[in-house]
């Protein structure tokens, strides 16, 4: 049983809201001006992240499956003159690091997952294995437009972040535990997403052979 | 000082270049061989002609399904024992930029067939299917230092005792949405790549690259002894200038090679700033360790780059001679810079070192088990 | 008498780099537009590549020409009237 309890946790589903809102409400989380290049998942997730104050030594754990969909499709629109704003900022994960690199906070590990419906399990995985105490848990997804219509993009917008810690203490949110398990299951991200905003419990198979536990007090 | 894993061993590894296979890659290197030639940026589109390492056969226009399959299929074709993507034999697929030259394709043809490859999840789920693998299969992904990751966490995966043994594959093929925004950061144009050579203008090349890693607990002939990351968040392309991101990573491994002798394997891509903040660092790191890149011939292969030159590493320590830095021939930036070939017998082991976007660094210490 | 092809460039500036709360006419002449008032940096320097290619019909070949071509909006005017067909400055 590998076991992690949940020490702070920020959430932001962006449901129907358009692009340009999200950008209206968000930009007042970050300087004057430092918004300009950033993207929908790139403020999201940068705004979930900023209250939980990663420093260097906490690893952050970061899933996105399709990542900055908007950034790819306006890149390849702008073919045959490319641009190396989109080309940058279309590369996974640059949503977190459009918020590390705009506080300028290093971190010493970072370990960036896609995947679909196994990803949530993989990152949860990640965050256990690591040996550091206190370890970021953190991801979302952009809505897309002419890639969804192919399928190839999220229908939604969301992201989170989670500090999780190796023991309990009074603030605790509450507690994830993964643990080996007969039999086999799936949990997309959009799905992990929802159970950590509506702090939902959880007690079933998430993988082939892994049970996921997840406890709220 | 951060933890460093424990020691794992390499069962097996491999990789496939324009010059094929790691004995045959390393081969043409020890010859001073170059697999960069003058190609149009946008493949059948045109554009400026820039230096690309494309497989045989292959053009930077995308097909469906893409025709790199058939090269990680062979390359994979040799893998020691099954059930790859099982609970206990877990695959972690690293690269950067996957099938996204099919996302490329779709948007210029409209043609769905294209579209599956094009996203990570999807691209590995069909490679997945073709090769035969169960579900246990992981995506790691960031930029040049992709595979470092998958090393990584495979190494912790087996040592947590949650796995028998894990097959690291990474994998990176060109298409005009690469070399296009390359091309886009002017850091790709006319020049070839001369890694670790003074000079006005920087400039990198491109290659295809594939490689494969199984990690076991006690199997296999060599070791990594060391493994260390760090990520500077600084910018998207360039690092501090004081180059403490490169000595950041370096330092977690240079404290497992005290008394010992090593050389290093840097990133080498061409680029000035980069090259002479990566040397200086090695030399602080590793003082008397010779410096070898291998960009200037290959090109740089992006997420897989760390892989497959880690294979091209081993078939130096096995074979006993190094290939040195192609391209460089000139002022190299310092000393230190290996332009030859050299003996690894004197050698206990190599330090391989990757760095990418945001900063992002990664290195190993590699040495015969 | 002001210069047409300075006011244009800063237009351009501004456009393609979404500079939001920044007018045109605060762009000053001589100073670096990189590591400057404006927190531009290398990747905004090539976004602006970008534009002038297509704007003035010029090549910019590499990372180091475009630092120096981009070292202040009046360096630029010189390189594109240097560079570019005069009809594509225009009066």
């Amino acid at each position: 049983m590998l076991e992690r309890h949940i020490q702070l946790l920020v959430t932001d589903d962006a449901g129907t809201e358009a692009p340009a809102a999200t950008r209206d409400r968000l930009k007042v989380n970050f300087p004057a001006g430092a918004t300009r290049r950033m993207t929908t998942l790139g403020l999201l997730v940068g705004s979930t992240l900023a209250p939980l104050e990663p420093s260097e030594d906490n690893p952050i754990v970061y899933a996105s499956g399709y990542a900055e969909s908007c950034a790819l499709e306006a890149f390849l629109d702008s073919f045959p003159a490319p641009s190396p704003t989109l080309f940058q900022t279309s590369i996974h994960p640059s949503a977190v690091q459009q918020f590390m690199i705009g506080r300028q906070s290093p971190v010493r590990e970072f370990l960036p997952l896609s995947g679909s419906t196994l990803l949530a399990f993989h990152a949860v995985r990640a965050c256990m294995l690591s040996p550091a105490p206190r370890v970021i848990l953190c991801g979302g997804e952009e809505k897309g437009t002419w890639l969804l219509q192919h399928g190839l993009a999220s229908d939604r917008t969301f992201a989170f972040a989670a500090s999780l810690g190796k023991g309990r203490a009074d603030t605790s949110l509450g507690r994830i535990v993964i643990e080996a398990s007969d039999g086999d299951a799936a949990l997309g991200l959009p799905a992990f997403f929802d159970m950590l905003h509506k702090r939902t419990p959880f007690d079933g198979l998430v993988a082939p052979g892994w049970r996921l536990i997840l406890e709220w007090r | 000082m951060p933890e460093t894993p424990a020691s794992i061993r390499i069962a097996a590894a491999g990789c496939v270049t324009p010059f094929g296979n790691a004995s045959a890659t390393h081969a043409a290197l020890l010859r001073g061989e170059c697999a960069l030639h003058a190609l149009p940026v946008r493949g059948r589109e045109g554009g400026d002609a820039v230096p690309l390492a494309l497989l045989p056969g292959r053009d930077l226009d995308e097909t469906a399904p893409p025709s790199w399959m058939a090269a990680v299929g062979a390359l994979v074709e040799g893998l020691p024992s099954g059930d790859w993507g099982t609970p206990s034999r877990p695959v972690f697929v690293t690269g950067s930029n996957f099938g996204v030259g099919g996302l490329y394709a779709l948007r210029r043809t409209g043609d769905p067939a294209f579209g599956v490859w094009g996203a990570p999840p999807t691209c590995t789920e069909e490679l997945r299917r073709a090769l035969g693998w169960g579900p246990n299969v992981s995506i790691l992904s960031l930029a040049c230092v992709s595979a470092h990751l998958g090393l990584l966490e495979a190494t912790r995966l087996i040592h947590a005792g949650l796995a028998e043994e894990a097959l690291v594959l990474s994998f990176d093929f060109l298409s005009p949405f690469v070399t296009g925004g390359f091309h886009a950061l002017k850091i790709l144009n006319s020049g070839f790549p001369a890694p670790y050579r003074e000079g006005a203008t920087g400039a990198i090349g491109l290659g295809d690259g594939a490689a494969y890693a199984v990690l076991s607990r006690d199997r296999g002939d060599w070791r990594l002894e060391g493994q260390s990351v760090f990520n500077e968040m600084h910018h998207f392309t360039s690092n501090r200038a004081d180059g403490s991101g490169f000595s950041k990573c370096l330092d977690s491994v240079a404290g497992s090679t005290r008394g010992r002798k090593v050389w290093f394997k840097g990133h080498g891509t061409g680029t000035l700033d980069a090259g002479r903040m990566e040397l200086d660092a090695a030399a602080k790191a590793f003082p008397e360790a010779p410096v070898v890149g291998w960009k200037g011939s290959l090109g740089h292969t992006l997420g897989s780059c760390g892989l497959v030159e880690m294979a091209v590493a081993i078939e130096s320590i096995r074979t006993g001679s190094a290939p040195g830095t192609i391209g460089a021939g000139g002022a190299a930036m310092g000393p230190g810079v290996a332009l030859a070939h050299f003996p690894t017998g004197p050698f206990d082991g190599v330090v391989c070192a990757s760095n990418a976007f945001g900063g992002a660094h990664a290195c190993l210490l590699l040495s015969h088990a | 008498m002001p210069d047409p092809l300075l006011a244009r460039l800063k237009q351009l500036i501004v456009e393609t780099l979404h500079l939001e709360d920044i007018a045109p006419s605060d762009i000053p002449d001589d100073e670096p537009l990189v590591g400057g008032g404006l927190s531009l940096d290398s990747i905004d320097a090539l976004e602006l590549v970008v534009r002038l290619e297509k704007e003035f019909g010029i090549k910019i070949s590499s990372s180091e020409e475009a630092k120096s071509a981009l070292s202040s909006v009046g360096a630029l005017a010189s390189f594109i009237r240097q560079r570019a067909d005069p009809s594509r400055i225009g009066a």
